[in-house]
């Protein structure tokens, strides 16, 4: 079958491996192998490694209009009844991701140079984004749920590797902690589910496991609580790589990492699981209490993340948390079985995020800041970072026809008719990212020049030119969105859905606008105002929450083992073994040295033993 | 064939015990290294002259020994053995490797190295159970020597303790195999599966209760652990890699050997009861692994709660499940020798191995980036991460248990959540952070002195030193990558053992079609 294919289809597979090449060949100089030429013959490797990956990811893509889907498989681990196979899926959405998966990350690679300029252990930096793009890849061209678990798995790693790159600081290592841990909870969860389906449907491959659920739901031979739980075991893997409520606290803690990285994780990073998310969503289906927990899920996140975005003085934060906004958004779109503005909306969010993500990474990189109150007139002085702001604010929201204007009019086309409620949600998260967007815009590039920003130049072309392509390809969104849905077309909502999602932006905007800002009262002296901001700058205080339940749940249970090993267990075993002492240090004593005693002692243990031999036997 | 894995290692302690002269312990360990690797040889030899395909012991090799107490010398090979030779060959070679500190009394030490890996050898292949009994006994001696004599301070309790816990295990492993023999008449001694027509359940679960204690010492599984932390604590890296690595190994097999392959009936009746034994063992050790400050005592631990996965297997008994149980055996093995290799190496350059105390060892400069980086990809192995051994392993474990356990089998699964816990704040602790380790200096402490924090220099390990944790850690993530080879090692055997309680039944159920399948 495979022979037909042709050839950068049938070589697909390769493509995450470019990525995984790039841990291996930035090796000599990440562990210090070679030092006279410095790191950066590692970095200019990776760039080139994951240029081969897009240019051969195009290849396949043409194909693959050209030809047809296409699938890929490869026996990996046959056991009994078990059959673990690689399989690609090459469908064109899938390559469509794939594409976005390894554009990204040559744009990210590339900003980088300039970003990390003096960064001492580039070459690090560089192969961990090499894993992180060789799993990502993977990811989104995986054709079985197995391999997707299998990959989730090696981007938890990555994320965790990267977040604590920095490792030295105490803020990156509980951020590098909380990480790997909460996407670890989604992924054990996620685990069980996998398990469960490999022992039920016995093939991993995702058409065998549709098959497999629309059987049992007909047939009934799933217990409705196996499907509720297996559902959602099966959420709870992209809830956190999506950072979604109640485990999103990691992606804001994540800022911590790299800035290029940022703009991974807050772009592709959570595409990847969303799109694990689509996949798994027929199996979902017949699962009530799974679609309206995504439902509750995406709901939560997007107004809750929109509104502690709102709070946070932190720039990188600041956005961080519209990203579990706007992931909210493509929950309820996946839970309501809308693929395809799922899609669109994810791909609008990613080249627009990532955008946002890179500007603020350059006021980052020239002012050596991220406190918004400590920024202001940028303006001017940094033009091609502040108009690729503007652009990727435009394209985040529904102001300007740019992507998300078009892939909000779709949604909440859809929306008003099948579950208006979530329609107005849509809405308000747009106008409140508006607003959030117009706030920060207003303290970092407008008014004043302060102490950290006159001096600031623009910044170096590293970094310039990859933001400058970035804009173009988000001003040309509409183009390649009506590519991706030509039927029934991205512009087929009605005009007062229309007006609705410019209004409610320009709502947003409006108040963003004429919102009062004070630099030095950025937390307000208004003792109810300052309550209900401190609640949202701590992001609802999920992190003490956290740890006065789960983590004390854990903590005390492990002393209480802890405590019960040493006293009880243990204990128990020493004091036989003083018994034994003692017991033996007082027969010691009781020796009357007289034989008629021993003879006694001896017939009575010779009867006693007799009789429990004939008890026994008996 | 076989019988050169028990020669070389034991006449090799044999000549080293009797080496002339006052040789260096240089010397001694470069000769004892190269009876290792002789033996690591040999064993890839029998390996290669395996067959894989073949469920059943082969290669055997039988001897009268003394008849009349029905102990012969007879052994063999098969899936189920064959990994475990090869890991016993191994980490001897890697515990020789690293025993690079060892001064006093350099022969003895390394010849009861290699006494402990041909008894271990003697175990694994032996097709008698009093053979298996004898050899299992003369592993004992010479690791407690191991540890009571190159110890750490308290090395006489943990030492003594090991010794009275292992020595119980072996006289309930006695009794049982004795009372077989009293109690069914047959005093062959052989590994013919134990029948209800000829014994009444009660003394069978009698006979293989004793059986599950002795080895459940050995694994060890909860309550009966007690022991090992301490064990690990003052043993000496070497010594450690070998307890944990191979030793332990001993108690799973004669789980898998005798306990399922003695009493399959019995064992079908225990089996829930022992797939929530499971559950709670994984769970106790990973939970105490979260409270232990001490690094090493903390990666023993996290052995209680891996190897209960291999019980888990062993109740499901499923095709999948035992071929589980044989890789989460190597993989633990590998794995576990790898972290304590670690271990040894951070004790050795600073001194302490308390997790209050140190702090940002992956300093590239003046700290150990090779060791923080391999521990790192141990850790996460041993957390179950895709792409190692350890992931692939449990998913099997998991897999094969879950339909005929469901809810100790997600217990487990949320004992291997709790190993990225313990070992995730191992790293973090340890190796992120500020390198600034109060150095050791015992004067000061002693005088009340509270010493701050001092950035330090450690000292640079040789590369020699890192050569067996590189090896192990790509060897784990071949494994974790292709499982493959592994799985067809073990598969014929693992299938034939999952089939053996329905053959018995069948065979119980009707003398005559049994008498034919026999």
């Amino acid at each position: 079958m495979t022979a037909a294919l042709p050839l950068p289809l049938q070589t697909a597979w390769l493509i995450p491996l470019y990525g995984f090449a790039g841990v291996l060949l930035s090796l000599p100089w990440a562990a210090g192998w070679i030092r006279r030429t410095g790191p950066r013959p590692a970095a200019y490797l990776n760039l080139l490694a994951t240029l081969v990956a897009f240019l051969h990811g195009s290849l396949a893509m043409r194909a693959v209009f050209e030809h047809g889907p296409a699938s890929l498989s490869f026996e990996w681990l046959q056991v009994a009844d078990l059959h673990l196979a690689i399989q690609f899926d090459l469908s064109p959405t899938n390559l469509v991701a794939l594409e976005l998966v390894t554009a990204m990350s040559l744009i990210a690679q590339f900003f980088g140079l300039g970003y990390l300029d003096k960064e001492w252990s580039l070459a690090r930096f560089y192969a961990l984004v090499g894993f992180f793009e060789g799993a990502m890849s993977g990811v989104v061209i995986s054709g079985s749920l197995f391999l997707s678990y299998f990959l989730l798995e090696m981007l938890t790693l990555s994320t965790y590797l990267l977040v604590g790159f920095w490792y030295a600081q105490p803020l990156v290592v509980t951020a590098a902690r909380d990480a790997f841990l909460t996407k670890r909870v989604g992924d054990v969860l996620l685990l069980m589910g996998v398990v469960a389906l490999s022992a039920w449907a016995g093939a991993m491959d995702f058409p065998s496991l549709y098959h497999w659920s629309a059987e049992a739901a007909a047939s009934g031979s799933l217990s409705p609580l196996a499907a509720t739980l297996l559902g959602l075991g099966l959420i709870a893997g992209p809830t956190g790589k999506c950072a979604q409520v109640p485990m999103h606290l990691w992606l804001d803690e994540a800022m911590e990492g790299p800035n290029p990285a940022s703009i991974l994780r807050n772009s592709v990073v959570v595409t990847c699981g969303a799109l694990v998310l689509i996949k798994v969503m027929p199996i979902l289906q017949y699962s009530p209490v799974a679609t309206t927990v995504l439902l509750l899920i995406g709901a939560v996140s997007a107004i809750g993340g929109s509104l502690v975005a709102i709070a946070q003085v932190d720039i990188k934060r600041a956005f961080s948390y519209t990203t579990t906004a706007y992931l909210g958004l493509v929950f309820i779109a996946i839970a309501l079985q809308l693929p395809s503005i799922a899609l669109l909306l994810l791909f609008a969010h990613a080249v627009a995020k990532a955008l946002l993500m890179m500007s603020v990474g350059s006021v980052i990189a020239t002012t050596n800041c991220q406190d918004i109150t400590e920024l202001g007139g940028l303006g001017g002085r940094m033009p091609a970072t502040t108009s690729a702001y503007l652009v990727a604010g435009a394209g985040l929201t529904g102001l300007v026809p740019l992507g998300c204007f078009w892939s909000f009019g779709l949604a909440a086309e859809v929306l008003v008719q099948q579950a208006p409620l979530f329609a107005l949600l849509l809405l308000a998260t747009n106008a409140l990212m508006a607003l959030n967007l117009t706030r920060v815009f207003r303290q970092v590039f407008l008014g004043a020049a302060q102490p950290k920003t006159r001096r600031a130049p623009e910044v170096n072309w590293q970094m310039a030119l990859p933001m400058v392509a970035l804009g173009v390809v988000v001003l040309l969104t509409p183009q390649l969105l009506s590519q991706l849905d030509p039927v029934p077309g991205i512009a087929s909502f009605s005009p007062a859905v229309a007006v609705a999602v410019l209004g409610s932006s320009a709502a947003g905007v409006l108040v963003g606008a004429l919102l009062p800002i004070h630099k030095s009262y950025a937390r307000s002296i208004l003792q109810p105002v300052r309550v209900l901001q401190d609640f949202l700058a701590y992001d609802f205080y999920t992190d003490r929450f956290y740890r006065a339940t789960i983590v004390a749940l854990v903590a005390s249970l492990a002393r209480l083992s802890d405590w019960f090993d040493r006293i009880v267990v243990n204990g128990f075993v020493n004091q036989l073994g003083r018994l034994s002492l003692v017991s033996a240090d007082g027969l010691k004593l009781s020796v009357s040295g007289q034989s008629q005693s021993y003879v006694l002692t001896a017939v009575v243990a010779i009867v006693l033993l007799l009789a429990s031999l004939s008890w026994v036997f008996g | 064939m076989l019988s050169a894995l028990l020669l070389i290692p034991l006449l090799g302690a044999l000549g080293l015990v009797l080496w002339p002269g006052n040789p260096s312990p240089e010397a001694v360990r470069r000769a004892a290294l190269a009876l290792l690797l002789l033996q690591l040889a040999w064993s890839v030899k029998v390996l290669l002259t395996f067959q894989a395909d073949f469920g059943g012991m082969q290669l055997n090799e039988a001897l009268g020994w003394v008849g009349s107490l029905g102990l012969d010398y007879s052994l063999g090979v098969d899936g189920l053995s064959m990994p475990l030779l090869l890991v016993n060959a191994g980490l001897t070679l890697v515990s020789a490797w690293a025993s690079t500190a060892v001064v006093q009394r350099p022969r003895l030490y390394f010849a009861l190295l290699l006494v402990i890996s041909g008894a271990v050898n003697g175990a694994f292949l032996a097709q008698n159970l009093l053979l298996f009994f004898l050899f299992y006994e003369l592993e004992l001696i010479p690791l407690w020597l191991l540890i009571a004599v190159w110890g750490g301070a308290n090395r006489a309790y943990a030492a003594t303790k090991f010794l009275i816990f292992t020595a119980v295990s072996g006289i309930l492993i006695l009794g049982a195999f004795l009372g077989i023999a009293l109690v069914t008449g047959q005093a062959d001694f052989s590994l013919t599966p134990v029948l209800t027509q000829q014994l009444g359940m009660g003394t069978q679960l009698l006979l293989m209760g004793a059986l599950l204690v002795g080895f459940g010492i050995k694994i060890p599984l909860f309550p009966f652990h007690t022991w090992l932390p301490d064990a690990h604590t003052e043993a000496s890296t070497p010594v450690s890699v070998l307890l944990a690595g191979v030793l332990l190994k001993l108690g799973t097999y004669g789980l898998l050997r005798f306990c399922l392959g003695l009493f399959p009936e019995a064992w079908a009746q225990l089996a829930p009861a022992l797939a929530l034994w499971a559950a709670v063992s994984v769970l106790f050790g990973s939970l105490a692994a979260i409270a232990q400050r001490d690094m090493k005592r903390m990666v023993a631990y996290s052995s209680v709660g891996h190897m209960g996965y291999v019980l888990l297997a062993a109740a499901a008994a499923s095709p999948v499940s035992l071929l589980g149980a044989v890789f989460q055996m190597v993989s633990h093995g590998l794995i576990s020798a790898l972290l304590f290799l670690l271990v040894g190496v951070v004790y050795r350059v600073t001194g302490t191995r308390d997790l209050e105390v140190l702090r940002g060892l992956l300093n590239p400069e003046r700290g150990l980036p090779l060791t923080g980086a391999l521990m790192i990809a141990g850790v996460m192995a041993s957390a179950g991460l895709p792409g190692m051994a350890g992931f692939i392993s449990e998913f099997l474990v998991f897999r094969g248990s879950l339909t005929a356990y469901p809810l100790p089998t997600l217990l487990c699964m949320v004992g291997s959540g709790l190993t990225a816990v313990y070992f995730l704040l191992l790293v973090n602790r340890a190796f992120f952070g500020r390198l600034a380790v109060a150095p050791p200096q015992p004067e000061a402490n002693a005088a009340g002195q509270r010493l701050a924090p001092v950035d330090v220099r450690l000292a640079v390990v040789p590369w020699q030193d890192q050569l067996p944790a590189l090896a192990l850690t790509g060897l784990v993530i071949v494994i974790g990558l292709v499982p493959g080879g592994l799985a067809h090692l073990g598969e014929a055997t693992t299938t034939a053992m999952a089939q053996l309680p329905a053959l018995v039944a069948a065979m119980a159920a009707g003398p005559a079609s049994g008498g034919a399948l026999s």
